[in-house]
């Protein structure tokens, strides 16, 4: 009886220790969206994190991506207030959520922790003078190539110095080249046959991210400086956009027209095609390289060509902690984590992020720690990495923004896209059209 | 006492349709007209705007109206088109042929798809690039489309699409095919009629009122089309098939003007409520109900 009765307290105290220790972990959720590798890459940084730091739980969650699918489910988990921890942010919506007191005020913390300039000045995001949040990477709009499909069709390999590019026209010849239909004819030649081409000589993404460095280096833009009015009916906005355009229906160096919204579901992944060589170039995100690293063949990387001067744009999601969260000091310890080149090495070396933090860019060892390795080709540090000298945010202080640009400016472009209307006739509609919805309401800031 | 506990027991087995219709059906519905008079972007509180979001919807919204051209065409069109292929499905099937069995299994499997699943089929099926029917085409000589890429074809891209899973319409028509009295037909033919006359004096006002039922049930589904338009095109190209519950999941979802959503929801209803008292009046002059005094 004695005996039992001692077994059971001593079974009640190890269970209550138990509990005990266990209540003491603090569990925070971190919410990101991504590829499967990006899914894989992420949720190991989390394991580290957790590793480094005993008691505190992380559990990963992971989301589709698709901006607009991220937003909704934002929406409605602050509605049921099951709203996670920390973790990305749409950068398209962040400031009308800055501006209805969502986001955690990192300012003291940041004062704190002294770690306003070690990272890039445009990292951080700033709301009437409040950090609520850090970008999650600085990404890049990148050319990428086959270096066997060029070798075959005779065209030298682009230059990778992103201030001696190839100029568009160069550009555009070497992709008429590179297109072969089935009998292998080049566009241009008698004979050819649009219906049935091979190999395409380029596949440039056009969903608005990517259309930036395009519209920039023409001298074009989108909003002004205020936001107040649009820039859309400008000449050198119109010719990036036709130039964008003529690939397709005039030079037909790319194929059929892709979703402006950017939308993989369904559609062939250009990665695929550039592997198996039915396209010759592929220009998107730095962060293709995450997938390209997977992929056996040799990848080239080239620098943007050249309009009128060389640009480049910085887009990247955002890192944010969220006010509901309960535990505010630990979610910001898993957010400098996220944001330590140092403490998540392989997200930068595996290819899917560009660090933020200024050293990285500057300092030999800690360029070699993310740049020396198969993922990244020879050429991108300046091809990429240097240009993000002339690298400029993607403008998101701008109200209503992503109503502008979805309902009046992508239906537009679609046209242009589609070859049923010329760059400048749509682009004039467009520009009409916005000025007259009253959506034009100026900046956040 | 007797009575009492009849009364009891009475509501007890209606209670789980009592507490659905009132907790998840007119419950939301309330919530969403009250809704509809404010705006409301979901992160901050609601203001009252009386009857803006109407004004707007029908003066202010221009691709109010290209969703409600977008929708009324793909219902006008698909719905018939899905009854018509339905009903000579369900006539084929409604044969003597050995393995019949067989053929109505894979006559219904489509139905059981998931819709995720069909859809990224049919995108593929749809590629202008490298998908089967541009192939096809191409081997036959014939041009080759855009299917969903183009602002032209999208829409009959869709309609042919609803085409395929009317699996569930087939077998509803199946079903009234059998339960055809077979004196009538045979007094048909002892008459003397041909297989059109057996058709329209016999099986069609027999069918008549499943053919209803169909009619009303595919156009409600029609007008409230949204999963094919939002994952294969999100309404593109140029918003050539924005439905009017894609129309309504953006301005709520991505653009956050939840109250806007709502009076279009409310709109919505209208409309069906509308179109389908049409069909009610409609159908006293064409269905035919045994058991009715004419």
């Amino acid at each position: 009886m004695r005996r039992t009765a001692l077994a059971i307290c001593t079974a009640l105290l190890a269970i209550g220790m138990a509990t005990g220790i266990y209540a003491e972990n603090v569990k925070l959720t971190f919410m990101f969206w991504g590829s499967p590798a990006e899914k894989d890459a992420i949720t190991k940084a989390c394991k580290d994190f957790e590793g480094a730091n005993p008691g505190i739980e992380v559990t990963p969650l992971y989301a589709v991506y698709s901006g607009a699918e991220y937003d909704a489910k934002m929406k409605a988990m602050s509605e049921s207030d099951t709203l996670p921890d920390c973790g990305y942010f749409a950068s398209e919506t962040i400031y009308s959520y800055a501006a209805n007191d969502f986001f955690l005020d990192l300012t003291p913390y940041v004062k704190a922790d002294n770690m306003e300039k070690d990272y890039l000045p445009q990292a951080w995001i700033k709301f009437k003078g409040k950090i609520i949040g850090a970008y999650t990477a600085a990404e890049a709009e990148v050319m990428y190539y086959n270096k066997d499909t060029l070798t075959k069709a005779g065209v030298p390999l682009p230059p990778t110095d992103y201030k001696k590019a190839w100029t568009w026209d160069e550009a555009v010849k070497y992709w008429t080249k590179l297109t072969v239909d089935t009998k292998g004819k080049h566009p241009g030649e008698s004979g050819f046959d649009p219906k049935h081409i091979a190999c395409f000589g380029v596949n440039h993404e056009v969903w608005t991210g990517m259309l930036w460095p395009r519209l920039w280096g023409n001298g074009g833009d989108i909003f002004t400086a205020d936001a107040k009015d649009v820039l859309i009916d400008k000449p050198e906005t119109i010719k990036a956009i036709q130039q964008l355009a003529d690939l397709r229906n005039k030079y037909m160096v790319m194929s059929s027209p892709g979703l402006t919204e950017y939308n993989s579901t369904g559609k062939t992944d250009p990665k695929v095609l550039l592997q198996n060589g039915q396209i010759a170039f592929y220009v998107s995100g730095a962060w293709e390289l995450l997938d390209f690293a997977k992929m056996d063949f040799p990848l080239g990387v080239g620098a943007l060509p050249i309009s009128k001067k060389p640009a480049q744009v910085y887009i990247s999601g955002v890192n944010v902690v969220f006010n509901k969260t309960k535990h505010p000091a630990e979610a910001w310890k898993l957010q400098k984590w996220m944001m330590d080149p140092s403490k998540t090495t392989e997200l930068y070396s595996g290819g899917l992020w560009m660090p933020t933090k200024s050293s990285w860019y500057t300092d030999k060892a800690d360029l070699a720690k993310w740049l020396e390795n198969p993922a990244h080709p020879k050429g991108f540090k300046e091809a990429v990495v240097d240009s993000m000298a002339v690298a400029r945010n993607e403008p998101l202080n701008i109200k209503n923004s992503n109503q502008i640009i979805s309902e009046y400016l992508n239906p537009e472009l679609d046209k242009v896209w589609q070859g049923k209307d010329t760059a400048e006739n749509a682009m004039k509609r467009a520009a009409a059209a916005i000025r007259k919805s009253g959506l034009l309401q100026g900046l956040w800031n | 006492m007797h009575c009492k506990k009849e009364t009891l027991w009475g509501w007890i087995l209606v209670s789980p349709l009592a507490l659905g219709l009132t907790v998840w059906v007119a419950f939301p519905l309330g919530v969403a007209i009250s809704t509809s008079l404010f705006k409301w972007n979901m992160i901050s509180k609601p203001i009252f705007v009386g009857l803006q979001n109407y004004s707007f919807m029908l003066f202010g919204d221009h691709l109010f109206w290209q969703a409600l051209k977008v929708t009324l065409v793909f219902t006008l069109t698909s719905v018939p088109l899905q009854m018509l292929l339905a009903f000579a499905a369900a006539l084929l099937l409604n044969t003597q042929v050995r393995g019949m069995g067989v053929f109505r299994t894979i006559f219904y499997l489509p139905a059981l798809i998931p819709i995720m699943v069909s859809t990224a089929l049919w995108m593929f099926l749809y590629n202008p690039q490298y998908g089967l029917f541009n192939l096809i085409l191409d081997n036959l000589g014939l041009p080759t489309l855009q299917w969903l890429l183009d602002s032209a074809t999208v829409i009959p891209s869709l309609i042919i699409m609803s085409l395929w899973s009317i699996g569930n319409v087939v077998i509803i028509f199946l079903a009234g095919l059998q339960g055809i009295p077979k004196e009538l037909e045979e007094a048909c033919i002892i008459d003397g009629g041909n297989y059109w006359q057996r058709m329209r004096a016999v099986i069609l006002p027999q069918m008549s009122p499943i053919i209803f039922y169909n009619l009303v049930m595919g156009i409600i589904g029609g007008l409230q089309t949204f999963t094919q338009p939002y994952i294969m095109t999100n309404g593109g190209p140029s918003n050539a098939s924005l439905t009017l519950m894609l129309h309504l999941y953006k301005q709520a979802f991505n653009f956050s003007k939840m109250g806007y959503a709502n009076a279009l929801a409310v709109v919505l209803l209208l409309m069906t409520i509308a179109v389908s008292l049409l069909v009610f009046r409609s159908s006293r002059s064409w269905v035919y109900y045994e058991g009715d005094r004419k």
